[in-house]
């Protein structure tokens, strides 16, 4: 069973948006370090996530 | 280490925000671009939810106080400050080009999902498979032309899983903002069958150039 999400979906949705602009979005330089952020694992919970808050928005909706 | 929060023109002051770690902000200047950074000793930045909300934060908070502003990747250091200048003026034009470009307008993100669980990937022939994916495309594509219109740029990106029929951004003016929400409820009500998911205003983290160009 999956857990009860605390924060409110519109909130979760943001939340996740936000964090696919920082990691994914934005400059990148020539000669830059990067820092160890596991990106691709992020990211795919992050869509995970997504996709899972809009079929529990559907499910409500029609309910 | 520095780390780079953001690219800026004409950036009146520093916000009172804390960076990354707590860092407090550091204004900086290379090719006449105002720099957002904070200082660290080397190896001690490590990736964390946190952190990555507290570079949000100070993009944010940027915002309001530049005329354009490009967001910089999370993660992302350079050595020392001359490495930082080098990085800034091999890409002084292209910079410049994408803060004129983003100056005075605010990001919005649209994503388009369908309803059905997604067909199994494994196609029966590659002539079906081509069909499907021709007939996804041009879907996509009905929906983001008459936003892409209302926008000053457009940006997408190909559905990483085959139920995220479209995932675009959008650089719209404040002035333009309610057209265009008004124009993602028309294609939602001639869509019922799909779920729009819109998103923002965000600093413009979409038009920010990401490449080695």
């Amino acid at each position: 069973m999956s857990t009860v999400p605390e924060r409110p979906l519109e909130q979760q949705i943001t939340l996740l948006e936000l964090v696919d602009r920082v990691l994914n979005k934005g400059v990148t330089l020539t000669g830059d370090i990067t820092l160890s952020v596991a990106d691709v694992d992020l990211v795919y919970v992050g869509l995970r996530l997504l996709l899972t808050t809009v079929s529990t928005m559907e499910r409500l909706a029609a309910e | 280490m520095i780390y780079l929060y953001a690219i800026a023109e004409e950036l009146d002051d520093l916000p009172e925000v804390l960076g990354v770690d707590g860092a407090p902000l550091v204004h900086g200047s290379a090719a006449g671009l105002d720099l957002v950074l904070s200082e660290h000793a080397a190896g001690e930045l490590d990736a964390s939810e946190e952190a990555v909300l507290a570079h949000a934060r100070v993009v944010e908070a940027l915002v309001a106080r530049s005329a354009a502003l490009l967001p910089a990747r999370f993660g992302r250091g350079f050595r020392d400050p001359d490495a930082l200048r080098e990085a800034i003026e091999g890409r002084a034009a292209s910079l410049r080009e994408a803060l004129a470009q983003v100056r005075g307008c605010v990001e919005v993100g649209v994503r388009v999902l369908r309803p059905e669980p997604a067909p199994p990937p494994a196609a029966e022939s590659g002539r079906a498979y081509m069909e499907a994916r021709l007939a996804h495309t041009e879907e996509a594509r009905e929906l983001h032309e008459p936003l892409a219109a209302l926008a000053r740029a457009a940006t997408r990106t190909v559905g990483a899983t085959p139920r995220l029929l479209l995932s675009g951004a959008y650089l719209v003016e404040p002035g333009e903002l309610d057209a265009f929400r008004s124009r993602v409820s028309e294609l939602e009500a001639a869509h019922p069958e799909l779920t729009f998911v819109t998103t923002g205003p965000w600093p413009p983290y979409s038009f920010a150039p990401g490449g080695e160009t």
